[in-house]
């Protein structure tokens, strides 16, 4: 609209000069650009066929490195983190086992406990149970001697 | 009957293409420079061109079996082209290229070279002049209008046919190219 307008504004010969002078112009500007391409069209080419073959080659490639990298980062990561990890694993075993006490232990300081009650309680008796059948014989014995006393005497 | 004619005549057009891809090493050679000026003229960035040239190319050789003939081989190439000029100027790093414009195409290199042989040296001046400055305008459209503006005035394109290289409507692209012009008439007057 505005390029109508000013068309119309303007003085019939100076704009028909203007549009001569853009004709031309635009001329020299085609002829220039054709012998531009022209001469950059003769610069190093690679045809499609090989590109494609190559984009090809690429692809594949390319889908391969997708593959790889994931599964050579899992595998690292299993060679490095497996051994770290059950090193840990053993080193923490290792101090718990340090750390708690033998379960053969325990079962030795009840015993001892036991043990000590039970000599207590011997102690306590006139008589140890582990004694008693000698103090029976003994018993037995100051009898037979009474015995033997008062047959003296009768004899 | 003229109805049967046409659809003849479309069929011939379409067997013609579909035969013309059969030998990719000729199609590459006729349309190369083509794709390679109409993506150097919307992009100015040498390096950018060529690249895409290259990556069209491979991208007709990948899909040439699905190509059925429907559109002429120029504008099917074209096509691609301008697919992938524009994921390359949406993407993020070749926005931050087009800006920086490390391998940008010298406006020297289209000035220098005058096409016809002007007999004075003030007549060679004023047209590398006028060269340079429309390349300085068209750098300043936005991307449709250069695109527009490059497959008219460059590739020489029909506008039916550009609307078909777009995807636009007709109007939008007479909408553009009205636009472009517009823009190049005024810094171009401008600068006189």
């Amino acid at each position: 609209m505005k390029f109508r307008k000013e068309v119309n504004a303007e003085p019939q010969g100076d704009s028909s000069r203007e549009m001569r002078e853009l004709a031309e112009a635009m001329s020299l500007y085609r002829s220039a650009m054709h012998h531009v391409a022209q001469k950059h069209a003769a610069a190093a080419w690679v045809s499609p066929e090989r590109l494609a073959a190559e984009s090809r080659k690429h692809a594949r490639a390319h889908r391969m490195r997708l593959f790889l990298v994931p599964a050579l980062g899992a595998g690292l990561a299993a060679a490095v983190i497996a051994p770290v990890a059950l090193h840990v694993h053993h080193e923490r075993a290792a101090v718990a086992v340090v750390a708690q006490p033998a379960p053969a232990q325990i079962v030795a300081s009840v015993d001892d406990t036991e043990l000590m009650n039970q000599i207590d309680s011997d102690l306590t008796q006139d008589v140890p149970d582990a004694l008693a059948p000698l103090d029976d014989l003994s018993q037995q014995g100051s009898t037979n001697q009474s015995t033997e006393n008062t047959n003296a005497h009768q004899k | 009957m003229e109805e049967i004619a046409g659809n003849e005549l479309a069929i011939e057009k379409r067997d013609q293409a579909v035969l013309e891809l059969a030998d990719f090493d000729e199609v590459v050679r006729v349309y190369r420079p083509r794709i390679l000026r109409f993506l150097l003229s919307s992009l100015t960035d040498r390096d950018a061109a060529e690249t895409l040239t290259q990556e069209c190319f491979l991208k007709a050789w990948n899909a040439r079996a699905q190509f059925r003939g429907d559109s002429s081989l120029a504008t099917w190439l074209t096509r691609i082209a301008v697919n992938l000029m524009r994921d390359h100027l949406r993407s993020r790093s070749l926005r931050f290229w087009h800006k920086t414009r490390g391998d940008s195409l010298d406006v020297m290199d289209i000035s220098d070279w005058i096409p016809d042989g002007r007999s004075s040296p003030e007549d060679i001046a004023l047209a590398r002049q006028r060269v340079a400055e429309l390349w300085k305008a068209v750098d300043d459209l936005s991307a449709h209008q250069r695109s527009v503006f490059v497959l008219r005035f460059v590739e020489e394109m029909e506008l039916d046919e550009i609307a078909e290289t777009l995807k636009m409507n007709l109007s939008t692209v007479k909408s553009h190219l009205y636009r472009a012009l517009a823009v190049l008439r005024d810094r171009m007057g401008g600068k006189q």
